[in-house]
């Protein structure tokens, strides 16, 4: 307020820091930049260890590490046969294994040869943008998918409503098409889920704040409270340099969520009998179906010899007027798959007492459902067939 | 929309091409309107009703201007009054209409929608001082319809709450049964009372170039998209700089010679402000917003480390819009004027506001501080004249007791080193770098009344600062070594390394790291601080 003279206009722009670049100095920026970009995931790839011993799974904790799972596919042997689902192939319940592939192979005489890439929290929308951006290490291989009717037991369950939703791996769907009336993100947030899907160095970023930093932007880790009252900073004084251990987390050894011993891990009722009445939505009403058979399709466009596993349901949690409507879709899921010439198993339910809720087996259930695929005349023709 | 997002970049990438594209025809002028429109409707499009009411009344009240003498001249008021006799016929046309405008909207302040006759009464009140403009044909009058205009707008909708709630707790106990409407209950069609991004910037932008005109310092815009694009010009709309018509007109003249240094400075400047938002305030913002949000919670060194935080926090966010809008706009050709220069540098408080928010401390010496008479009446005036002046900015940065406290404390701070300044000793013994710590710790104190939710927040911080306890710290180590090596840069940059710095290897070299770094840590960061002012 000192110097009363009008102030003159700058004769061209000032700056207040040395940060002015000339055109030849921006292009090695970019040159460098680009280099970064480019060879920092490649060359992580290389230095992390990432044990994926006998039955692997992506662990819960980091189950949106996108680019970890397509790391995983990227090293599967070439005989091994992924099995892409939900948690009903990741297994919910059980240990690792208690899983299906891992009961596939046991029974089967071939330990390891099935592999589970199973994500927990998977439906067929976001399982599309999985395997159209993440899975192109699989192209030309023997897959089962796992057909989960349980996202058709309601509008809810179908993202088909109108009322805003929450739900898991929102970044995995279609952002700009087919539409899905609850899933409201701003115009900003798809846009930038598009551009992290396509950006490989993003991704990286990502894996390192899933796998390092409990999920959290490195940032933000540095700040983060556990939510103590009096609030403490236990991250204040941590290198967050020293988070990283160069080893993806594995699956912990004894998870008190999972397994026989688990107070989890038992049957879904003590009647066996249920009375859940699902509103399902018919197929030409239903998104998630519409989008699992586009992902059907795109990967028989990848040359993927496709068998597909529909349930089994637990058809005990039905009250009895409930059950010919999900039979009528499950069939009609089943003569798509025939029309189409897609190899398809159905199990026959399973007892009561082997489900843990309406759609997870438990340890012995699993091996039942194994045993019964490996008997099943078309897995054992999909399985010989070249 | 704001710059740091992928909407941004796509709005970005239709815009340019087309104005370069137009830049032969006289289109680009209706392009970069739509253009700044669409950018700040983006959000809330019947905000751009304000934008383009504000823009339209301040462009016709200049061109009203234009049609009355610089001298008053007498005139038979009996005469034009019975007869209408206008030495001009616009002003004829205008107090006819305004005068018919004035009587319309009284009716319907009486007899309208019960909805709309607030608005009306207000407009009614504009339109019987333009017509008392026309029938005078004073240029005093038209700006005066201007500022009230503009302040109306304002007052309205930043002010309207705080003075209220504070009349109803006066009038409450005084025991009297009066008490003030909600501004809520005010608003056209029960539209939602919000207060609009950036209205305090595109306001006195506006007035800016109509106090201008009034003093004669620049000629009438007669292109109404012309002066509209220079009220919206998107890359300053939202939060500045404030720029003067004398600097921003004529650049709307005709279409800028566009070099190659217009992208690598653009560029340049947009890399830097990206940083210290995303990377830096946002980051800030994490630790201040805890803090700050429950001062009870934590002890001394806590509320100290969340103060010069913020201190920090406030810069980058800010700084870093101006950068980046800078940049937009110098790749389109535009030149925005500086708006911060290291102002934690300063040695003294008048040196920190020629550094801190240049466009604003020179919009309040240029339209306040000097009228007020500023340094030419004596120090006791002069001190008058600051003491108003920055009561007046603390207002501007929101309707609050502690910010009226914190333009006080900014005048006191200028007063003190102004005093002190004017011993040999002070001048010429104390080390620069102690001036500079002084000036810092005094914005730092300032700070607290400035982010603290309350006043009684505010003192609960100062008081557990200096009687606090020191247990067991909480501060993020890493938070504080990258602001101390953004300090250390900056003193770097005002020394004799500042070659060093300026070497290709150095600028190349962080501005790569720059961009990783952003690559891997940034989030989805929110809105800009200053948006709310």
């Amino acid at each position: 307020m000192a110097d009363e003279k009008p102030t003159p206009a700058p004769a061209e722009t000032r700056f207040v820091n040395a940060m002015r670049l000339s055109a030849r100095q921006w292009l090695a920026v970019a040159a460098i930049v680009m280099l970064v970009l480019s060879v920092t995931p490649w060359l992580w790839k290389k230095i992390e260890r990432f044990d994926t011993g006998a039955d692997y799974r992506i662990p819960y904790a980091i189950s949106k590490d996108y680019w970890l799972y397509e790391r995983r596919l990227d090293r599967l042997a070439p005989t091994d046969i992924a099995m892409i689902g939900d948690s009903v192939i990741w297994g919910e319940y059980v240990r690792p294994d208690g899983t299906l592939s891992h009961f596939l192979g046991e029974q089967s005489g071939q330990p390891g040869k099935f592999v589970n890439a199973g994500v927990n929290g998977l439906f067929p929308l976001a399982f599309e943008g999985l395997v159209g951006d993440y899975a192109s290490a699989i192209r030309n291989r023997k897959l089962i998918v796992h057909l989960n009717l349980l996202w058709m037991s309601s509008p809810k369950a179908d993202l088909s409503t109108s009322k805003e939703e929450r739900f898991n791996h929102a970044d995995l769907v279609a952002q700009f098409g087919p539409r899905i009336p609850c899933y409201k993100a701003d115009f900003n947030h798809r846009l930038s889920v598009t551009v992290e899907r396509h950006f490989t160095f993003m991704q990286w970023a990502n894996h390192l704040q899933i796998a390092y930093f409990g999920q959290k932007n490195i940032l933000a880790w540095t700040l983060d409270d556990e939510g103590a009252s009096p609030p403490e900073l236990p991250n204040a004084y941590k290198n967050p340099l020293q988070q990283i251990t160069l080893t993806v987390p594995p699956e912990p050894a004894a998870d008190p969520e999972r397994g026989p011993a688990s107070p989890r891990h038992k049957p879904w009722s003590t009647t066996g009998e249920g009375t859940t009445r699902f509103e399902w939505v018919a197929p030409d009403l239903s998104l998630q179906w519409a989008a699992f058979q586009r992902l059907v399709k795109l990967l028989q466009s990848r040359g993927n010899d496709v068998l597909v596993v529909v349930g089994p349901f637990n058809e005990h949690s039905m009250s009895a007027e409930n059950r010919p409507a999900f039979r009528r879709l499950r069939d009609g899921a089943a003569e798509w798959l025939t029309q189409n010439r897609i190899a398809h198993v159905i199990p026959e339910p399973l007892p009561s007492a082997l489900y843990a809720d309406a759609s997870h087996p438990l340890t012995e259930g699993y091996r039942m459902l194994a045993a019964r695929l490996i008997r099943d005349a078309t897995f054992q023709k999909w399985m010989t067939a070249r | 929309m704001l710059f740091h997002t992928w909407t941004f970049l796509l709005f970005l990438a239709v815009v340019l091409p087309v104005l370069f594209a137009l830049r032969k025809t006289r289109m680009w002028i209706p392009w970069l309107l739509i253009a700044s429109y669409t950018f700040y409707g983006w959000w809330k499009p019947y905000w751009l009703i304000l934008v383009f009411y504000s823009t339209l009344l301040d462009f016709i009240l200049v061109a009203l201007m234009d049609h009355c003498p610089r001298e008053r001249q007498k005139f038979n008021w009996r005469e034009r009054l019975t007869r209408l006799r206008f030495d001009d016929g616009l002003m004829k046309i205008a107090f006819i209409a305004t005068v018919v405008g004035t009587v319309v909207s009284l009716g319907m302040a009486f007899a309208g929608p019960q909805t709309l006759r607030p608005t009306m009464a207000m407009a009614s009140l504009i339109l019987l001082l333009m017509a008392v403009g026309a029938f005078s044909c004073n240029r005093r009058t038209w700006l005066v319809v201007s500022i009230v205009n503009n302040f109306a707008i304002l007052v309205f909708f930043k002010y309207a709450s705080f003075f209220t709630e504070n009349i109803n707790t006066l009038l409450a106990s005084c025991h009297v049964a009066v008490r003030l409407p909600e501004p809520s209950t005010l608003m056209p069609f029960g539209a939602k009372y919000v207060l609009p991004v950036g209205i305090s910037f595109f306001t006195f932008q506006s007035l800016s170039y109509t106090i201008d005109f009034y003093r004669g310092l620049i000629p009438r815009e007669r292109n109404f998209l012309r002066f509209a694009t220079f009220v919206a010009f998107f890359p300053q709309l939202m939060a500045g700089p404030i720029e003067r018509a004398a600097h921003m007109l004529p650049q709307f003249f005709r279409f800028p010679k566009i070099r190659l240094q217009n992208f690598t400075d653009g560029l340049s400047l947009f890399l830097v402000g990206l940083f210290k938002k995303l990377a830096l305030a946002n980051y800030l913002s994490l630790y201040v917003e805890r803090v700050y949000d429950s001062p009870r919670n934590f002890e001394a060194p806590e509320l100290l480390a969340a103060t010069f935080a913020f201190a920090w926090q406030i810069f980058f966010d800010f700084s870093g819009y101006t950068d980046m809008a800078r940049g937009i706009a110098k790749v389109m050709g535009f030149d925005l004027m500086l708006n911060f220069n290291n102002p934690y540098m300063a040695t003294g408080l008048g040196e920190f506001w020629g550094r801190w928010h240049i466009s604003l401390s020179t919009w309040f010496r240029d339209y306040v501080y000097i009228p007020l008479g500023g340094n030419r009446r004596g120090a006791l005036l002069t001190y008058r004249n600051l003491f108003i002046t920055f009561f007046i900015s603390g207002i501007w940065h929101g309707a609050a007791w502690t910010f009226v406290i914190w333009g006080l404390l900014h005048a006191a701070g200028i007063l003190i080193t102004r005093e002190l300044e004017r011993s040999a000793f002070y001048r010429n013994r104390v080390p620069r770098l102690v001036k500079q710590l002084a000036v810092f710790t005094f914005v730092c104190f300032a700070w607290i009344f400035f982010r603290a939710g309350s006043l009684a927040d505010a003192t609960l911080i100062i008081s557990r600062i200096f009687t606090g306890a020191w247990h067991t710290p909480q501060v993020p180590v890493f938070m504080l070594l990258l602001v101390a090596a953004i300090w250390l840069y900056q003193f770097a940059f005002e020394s004799h390394c500042k070659k060093f710095l300026e070497t290709g290897v150095v600028r190349i070299g962080l501005a790569a790291l720059m961009i990783i770094y952003l690559c891997i840590f940034t989030t989805e960061g929110g809105a800009f601080i200053y948006f709310q002012f």
